[in-house]
């Protein structure tokens, strides 16, 4: 009886192989999405790129999405499962997920999406544009010379600028120090604080309001999933933030040069759909970045820090 | 350029702030030291008072009714590592980490998404809302120290009411001698079932009113919360017993536990005044702990020896 069973168990996996097989003739894809976390950036990326492929390739695409609610060993676990259940093609969403997958696969395509800087997620050299190899994507850098500008036209009397972050995130790094080098041509004195996780954003937070006439917040994961704790912290203290991204500011900050998400996404997958009809090489394809960055303004934070943003601004609504 | 001033207008969230984790290590005494039982679920139960109450709170619960249920889910868990390690014989540290392991799954499971986020501005405050909103906010320093102070009040008179009546003894009793409590017709498991119990409701309210001060619950925010509950017990122990030698009464010894919290937080606001990298916080916690937890011992060790080397002198 034992055996009987065996043998059929091992006859459905024949047969739901052999149905795999039929399904690749039929040019059906398989693409896994691993997101590192929630939050509102990294949602609209993975909904623009599920809609623009969807688009592209109408009925020819399974979605496998999973969320690593920002543990890096659990991104592992998800891109490992993508290639090992021979997925055509990965969608990497934010840095850590990018780096598990590279690690984890060098033949099947990697998309990245809201990574800010392929060089320094990859460890990569003299970066010039383009990854090479499996991996391709696009960019959330929105330019960090126009956001630390932006200083000079909402707070021109601040003079000491702390820029906040969390010290596990390498690309908050990378921005920190841009846009620190930025402001300090500028004229303006400049002082870094990070927190480890989230039990310390409320200590760091109130000493960086207590050193500094205004803040700084790179596109920082952990710094997104805290923005309530940040701004009970700084509105009280009168120091307004200006952010690297929409979904922080609308949180915690007066100001920021937006990119779309869900724009970034849509790119991606229109990438994504171009590798998998075979157009392009993602060996040849270079990142590509968000072409129109509006300036936005949070007009609730604005308005108690008695900020009175110039013409050119869009409020977040 | 360090300012006095600056230092100064920081402190109080520090106290705030010391005051919320005070009522964790308050839970982690119980275990810890009144039933000398090392737990460690209570990283995960703290995460999980958070996904309670933040949870609740966003369908339209009234903030202390949050807090109460919080602490009921904490009391579950507690209860849970307490059967994995009575009942099932798994060694307590292994049963408390199992338990933890596991929360990380039901917190997620609890909030849909690692962090959820409710805002004070949204939802008030207590004496704002006829009660319906949150007990305390960062955005409001002075008020949530009161708050945290009466809370923690009722807390301690509370344990100290428990821990006086005769299954509270018997409780004690088993801490300090589980085979003379056998001995004396205690049952030894479930008293470290009620007191594993208590000490997760504990935590969980903690994780809880932190969810509330700071607006955030996420599935990290109870990782090492063991460690600064140790922090907190060892320097309140400590403090103790410089102000009262070792004859303080059992209430005033759970107050200092509290304020060791709030010495804990206030020594990180120092620290991070003094400019020293934030990212070697957790290290120097941990050697701070290591070493109070090993002077008592060392101590015991240099008696011994020098009464060995007392008598020894006098045989010969």
């Amino acid at each position: 009886m034992k055996k009987l069973i065996c043998i059929a168990l091992a006859l459905a996996l024949c047969l739901s192989l052999t149905a795999c097989g039929g399904g690749n003739r039929k040019k059906t894809y398989q693409v896994g999405i691993c997101q590192l976390t929630q939050h509102p950036a990294l949602d609209a990326a993975t909904k623009g790129f599920r809609e623009a492929l969807e688009e592209a390739m109408p009925g020819q695409i399974t979605f496998d999405e999973k969320n690593a609610n920002g543990d890096i060993a659990t991104c592992a676990t998800i891109v490992n499962g993508f290639v090992s259940g021979s997925c055509d093609l990965i969608l990497a969403n934010a840095t850590p997920a990018l780096q598990a997958a590279s690690s984890a696969t060098q033949t099947i395509p990697i998309l990245g999406t809201s990574i800010t800087e392929y060089g320094v997620a990859l460890d990569i050299a003299n970066f010039s544009g383009t990854v090479g190899g499996n991996v391709s994507g696009t960019s959330d850098l929105a330019p960090l010379d126009q956001q630390a500008a932006m200083f000079a036209e909402l707070l021109p009397a601040a003079q000491t600028i702390g820029i906040l972050y969390c010290s596990g995130e390498p690309n908050s790094k990378y921005q920190a120090d841009v846009v620190k080098a930025e402001l300090e041509k500028a004229g303006r004195t400049v002082r870094i604080y990070t927190f480890a996780d989230s039990n310390d954003v409320v200590a760091v937070t109130g000493q960086a309001c207590g050193e500094n006439d205004a803040l700084y917040i790179p596109t920082d994961n952990t710094a997104a999933e805290c923005t309530e704790a940040i701004t009970n912290i700084a509105e009280p203290a009168g120091v307004p933030i200006i952010c690297g991204e929409e979904g922080i500011c609308a949180g915690c900050g007066i100001a920021t040069l937006s990119i779309s998400y869900y724009e970034l996404g849509r790119t991606t997958g229109a990438m994504a759909a171009r590798i998998l009809k075979g157009e392009a090489k993602i060996a040849e394809m270079p990142i590509e970045y968000y072409q129109n960055p509006v300036k936005k303004y949070n007009p609730a934070l604005c308005q108690a820090h008695g900020i009175t943003p110039p013409a050119g601004y869009e409020a977040i609504g | 350029m360090l300012s006095l001033p600056n230092l100064l207008t920081r402190l109080p969230a520090g106290v705030a702030q010391g005051i919320v984790w005070g009522v964790m290590a308050l839970g982690v005494y119980i275990t810890f030291r009144l039933l000398d039982v090392a737990d460690l679920s209570v990283d995960g139960t703290f995460a999980t008072g958070g996904a309670v109450a933040v949870m609740l709170m966003l369908s339209g619960a009234p903030g202390w009714a949050a807090l109460l249920a919080a602490a009921a889910v904490g009391v579950a868990c507690g209860l849970c590592t307490g059967l994995l390690h009575t009942k099932l014989g798994i060694p307590a540290i292994l049963a408390g980490i199992l338990t933890q392991f596991a929360l990380y799954s039901i917190n997620l499971r609890i909030m849909g998404k690692s962090n959820q986020t409710a805002s004070v501005k949204k939802f008030g405050l207590f004496w704002e809302t006829k009660g319906r909103g949150f007990l305390l906010s960062s955005l409001y320093i002075p008020q949530a120290i009161l708050v945290g102070l009466l809370l923690t009040a009722l807390v301690i008179a509370a344990l100290y009411w428990y821990f006086g009546t005769e299954q509270g003894s018997a409780l004690r009793a088993t801490g300090a001698n589980p085979h003379m409590s056998r001995a004396l017709g205690i049952n030894v498991g479930n008293m470290k079932l009620i007191g594993l119990a208590l000490s997760n409701g504990l935590v969980a309210l903690s994780g809880a009113l932190m969810t509330q001060f700071q607006g955030t619950a996420d599935v990290n925010m109870g990782r090492g919360a063991i460690v600064i509950g140790l922090a907190a017990i060892v320097i309140g122990e400590v403090l103790c017993d410089v102000c009262f030698r070792k004859g303080a009464n059992f209430a005033v010894r759970l107050a200092f536990v509290v304020l060791g919290g709030v010495v804990y937080y206030l020594v990180m606001v120092l620290i991070l005044w003094l400019r020293l990298d934030p990212n070697d916080l957790k290290l120097f916690t941990a050697l701070i702990v290591a070493l109070f937890l090993a002077v008592p011992h060392l101590r015991a060790q240099r008696r011994e020896s020098a009464v060995r080397r007392r008598t020894a002198g006098k045989e010969a």
